[in-house]
């Protein structure tokens, strides 16, 4: 028997490396053989029956293959989908319902053919009255988006979605504890403040994109999808196809933030590729993407009562989220944003109720931390409001409520893990390490992950030793590649060179239910690790029959199985054990709700926290800001990828601070004016703070693999409403509607001195 | 119509292709020579995904034409590792988490690369003012900047 072996060093990180050498293939660098290209004809008005659809002049165009349009929509074995609500066709059928929404694709040789015939489909409409705010759409005399309301229960998330018959509203979530009329009449204060937050774009800078092929009846679907397994399920229903019978392969995908999760245009691309009998590709622009998903806007009032010493008595909130033309997965941002409303507070008595409605828009969808920011706009604006108005520092408000840790933010959810107290302490501190003082401005949040406990992972311990892992976690930027590397690494006590993780591929990987709700370090990082427990025990085993020895006395070394000080590589047991000098071993697992060992039957796995500090300054001539020293804290139990997990939470800071200051989808008559990379204006890298520093906590007291929890979704929280409690704090002025526009600062200021003299 | 036939240079080989009038030099290194390092995110010259230089001037590719490129030199990103051997900006930005989902860290690189060409001592402002046309959705930029600044350091000293 030989020594112990160093370890090869092969596969270094090898997906790192491809995205550094322009290698990594993207989604939108998928080509396949006999490949056609499609180009999608949307709507450009918001409301209206399709009086005449003629195809005739563009199909007879040269080089156009097929043009999809909503006659071809009979033949499908369902013709509506959803996740929540069946209520979208697959490409429009009679009436078109938002500007952008595809009414035909046309399918050519070349792009440029495509893009030509486009212009020569004729199309009339009927115009119909719509609405293109929330308010409108419940207006009484409002006009009704979608006749039927086929609500689906249990489809993609748990639960299901309650709309209101007649109305455009398809969403209404409440939450209801103590008495919060009754409180109102013991306070001392009550505040009465309703914000606003408006849809903003997801803005991933690599657009939606999918090449679909058939091949008899086998599906093949190249999709930057975040959800293979969602998307595998929808085109199930819709073309009758069995599930095993479609593949999913997702290829590193440029950005996704809830943009690319559950399902988008997959079904729209296979539809075409069925009809044009080969494959399609269809890639988005980015203003195209713009118009296929956004973040639900919001309109927040909240009405909060206090005894006089500031303890918080009760609070009453109502929500109301503009859904755009289709549901998606509204309905769950509406009952998040009712929970992530109250805050990391202790509060007796809550009476909130969300509402989330259909809009002649473009459909809403999950955006990092649904229904968080907007509700964190609110509730944390609101704290500094009524601090002000009682005299009493901002910060001393938060901690004469807040929750210690192991406190209830609701009785049915799970007692809050982190000690937000702790937080502000080390915002504050690191705040001052930037110099100049104290911040300005905080805010707080604390948000409950909607995490389905449902993924599983296969480890393949290869004859050299080399390993694969298989999981439909995508990489979406996140690092979860490097993360279950490490896990895996740690897991089997080999070097994490030798594991290489595989691209999400349903053909060959087990269930996993999505990417996203900072879900994958958790579910798949335990889904692997007892993949790679299950695939370790089995090698003891097999080393056992070899070595003269129980399984315990052995143990797991790179590149092979150790007794004593004697060495033998995987080659060799696997060669003993079966007789023939290959083989492998694969360790399978499946997390689950029951999943042993962990308390899975209480939401959230973990709560996703943060604290954000920070102060401003603003060039009162002509209304702009610049955040000028910013601090994120976050506690994620532990960080399985220091710098990775650094990086998503300054990322998500950044995100947040373009909801802040730049962003909104803006309509004027029902059309979307600034949906489009050139109008749209996200921060660049000249709008972040000079000054910055992320703060991690880890206690190692998350539900994940070494006592991680998720992350990457919190530091989005708290920035929009720090930025304008330090501008309250600097300038004096209390600015409730997002973003905090030159324009809208410019004013305040203006009105201030006018109030001044 | 006829295609155009065009000579250049791509990362020091001599590359003809042919190409239709309206194609960009960007369609032209992704569709017609299979070149998919250089991204596209807004194809109007707003995102910096697609930055390549030409003639050692860096322009986005989405707003060039492919006929223009007739006698130019090309650098893309497929062109800025020596073999096996990574530049060092790119070995900064995978060490640093200068990047996540990666779809703007060839505009990125192929950037930066060509402001230490011309200036190897670059303040954060100078950085930040070089790179403004390349935009990040994922990381932040701090990383980014962090790295270009390092790497400036570095080679100062080697
Ligand atoms: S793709 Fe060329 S600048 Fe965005
Ligand atoms: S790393 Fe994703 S856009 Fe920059």
């Amino acid at each position: 028997m030989r020594k112990e072996s160093p370890p090869d060093n092969n596969t270094a990180r090898a997906d790192l490396i491809d995205k550094v050498t322009g290698g990594a293939v993207y989604a939108s660098d998928i080509r396949v053989p006999r490949m056609a290209h499609g180009r999608i004809l949307r709507s450009a008005v918001p409301h209206a029956r399709i009086t005449r659809l003629d195809v005739t002049e563009a199909s007879a165009l040269d080089g156009v293959v097929t043009i999809l349009t909503g006659e071809d929509m009979a033949t499908l074995a369902q013709i509506h989908w959803g996740l929540f609500l069946n209520d979208r066709p697959v490409i429009a059928i009679d009436k078109v319902r938002y500007v952008g929404e595809p009414v035909a694709l046309v399918v050519a040789e070349t792009l440029e053919i495509a893009e030509a015939a486009l212009d020569l489909i004729d199309i009339d409409y009927e115009h119909l009255p719509f609405v293109d705010t929330a308010a409108a759409a419940i207006a009484p005399d409002a006009p009704v988006l979608h006749d039927v309301h086929d609500a689906i229960a249990d489809f993609y998330f748990t639960g299901q979605a309650k709309p209101v018959a007649g109305t455009n509203i398809f969403q209404k979530f409440g939450v209801s504890t103590g008495d919060a009329t009754a409180a109102e009449c013991d306070a001392a204060h009550i505040f009465e403040h309703t914000y606003t937050f408006p849809g903003v774009s997801h803005f991933a800078l690599e657009p939606h994109s999918v090449v679909a092929a058939f091949e008899g009846d086998d599906l093949t679907v190249w999709s930057g999808a975040q959800s293979p397994t969602a998307v595998q399920k929808v085109l199930s229903r819709v073309f009758g196809i069995a599930v095993a019978n479609i593949r999913i392969i997702v290829p590193f995908v440029g950005g996704g933030f809830g943009g690319k999760a559950s399902v988008k245009i997959e079904p729209l691309v296979v539809a075409a590729a069925r009809k044009a009998g080969r494959p399609v590709r269809v890639t988005l622009t980015l203003a195209e993407s713009m118009l296929t998903c956004r973040r639900l806007g919001a309109t927040m009032t909240l009405h909060t009562s206090l005894d006089k010493t500031g303890k918080i008595l009760s609070k009453r909130a109502t929500i109301l989220l503009d859904g755009g033309a289709y549901a998606d997965t509204g309905p769950a941002v509406a009952a998040k944003a009712a929970h992530r409303i109250i805050g990391p507070y202790d509060i007796a008595n809550l009476e909130i109720e969300a509402k989330a409605v259909y809009t002649n828009t473009v459909p809403g969808a999950a955006f990092r931390s649904i229904g968080g920011p907007q509700a964190v706009w609110a509730t944390e604006s609101q704290m500094d409001e009524i601090a002000d108005a009682m005299g009493i520092d901002p910060v001393e408000l938060r901690r004469r409520n807040l929750l210690p840790r192991g406190g209830e933010i609701l009785d049915t959810l799970r007692p809050l893990d982190a000690d937000i107290g702790d937080m502000i302490g080390r915002a504050d501190q690191a705040i001052m390490n930037l110099g100049d003082g104290a911040a300005a401005g905080i805010a707080v949040a604390a948000t409950d992950p909607g995490i389905l406990p449902l993924g599983g992972a296969l480890v393949r311990v290869l004859v050299d030793g080399s390993i694969i892992v298989m999981s439909n976690s995508v990489d979406i930027g996140q690092g979860v590649r490097t993360v279950l590397r490490e896990v895996v690494a740690k897991m089997l006590n080999q070097n994490p060179n030798s594991i290489q993780i595989a691209n999400p591929d349903t053909s060959t990987t087990p269930f996993d239910w999505g990417t996203g709700a900072s879900r994958s370090t958790v579910i798949m990082g335990l889904a692997v690790e007892d993949a790679a427990r299950d695939a370790s025990d089995q090698i003891l085993a097999l080393a056992s029959s070899v070595f003269d020895g129980a399984p315990n006395d052995l143990r797991l070394v790179p590149g092979g199985v150790a007794h004593g000080d004697e060495f033998l590589p995987f080659q060799d047991v696997y060669h003993r054990a079966f007789g023939v000098d290959s083989g492998e071993v694969v360790g399978r697992a499946m997390v689950t709700p029951t999943r042993d060992g962990s308390d899975f039957k209480k939401s959230p796995l973990f709560w996703e926290t943060a604290v954000g500090a920070c102060d401003v300054d603003v060039d009162q001539e002509i209304g702009t800001l610049s955040v000028t020293r910013y601090v994120g804290v976050a506690d994620v139990g532990h960080a399985i990828n220091p710098s990775g997990a650094e990086g998503q939470e300054e990322g998500a800071a950044v995100q947040g601070l373009g909801h802040a200051l730049f962003e909104r989808l803006d309509y004027v008559d029902g059309q979307p004016v600034n949906a489009t990379p050139i109008a749209y204006r996200v921060p660049a890298i000249g709008d972040i703070a000079k000054r910055a520093h992320t703060v991690l906590i880890e206690n190692g007291d998350g539900p994940g693999p070494m006592g991680a929890k998720g992350m990457g979704e919190g530091g989005i929280l708290p920035v929009a409403p720090a930025i304008a409690n330090a501008l309250a704090r600097r300038y004096g002025i209390r600015i409730r509607d997002l973003p905090l526009t030159p324009e809208r600062i410019w004013r305040a200021l203006r009105k201030r001195g006018d109030d001044a003299t | 119509m006829a295609k155009h036939h065009i000579s250049t240079t791509i990362n020091g080989e001599p590359v003809e292709f042919l190409c239709e009038t309206q194609q960009t030099l960007l369609d032209v290194l992704r569709d017609e020579l299979g070149l998919t390092g250089s991204k596209e995110g807004c194809a109007s010259g707003d995102c910096g995904a697609c930055s390549v230089t030409v003639d050692g001037r860096l322009v986005c590719s989405c707003l060039v034409l492919g006929v223009e490129a007739e006698g130019h030199s090309v650098e893309t990103i497929e062109g800025m590792a020596d073999g096996e051997n990574l530049h060092p900006l790119q070995q900064k930005f995978l060490e640093e988490a200068a990047l996540q989902c990666g779809i703007c860290t060839p505009g990125f690189l192929i950037a930066a690369k060509s402001l230490l060409e011309k200036n190897n001592n670059p303040t954060e402002t100078e950085v930040r003012y070089w790179l403004a046309g390349n935009l990040c959705r994922c990381t932040g930029y701090d990383k980014i900047i962090r790295s270009v600044l390092d790497v400036a350091a570095d080679m100062r000293s080697a």
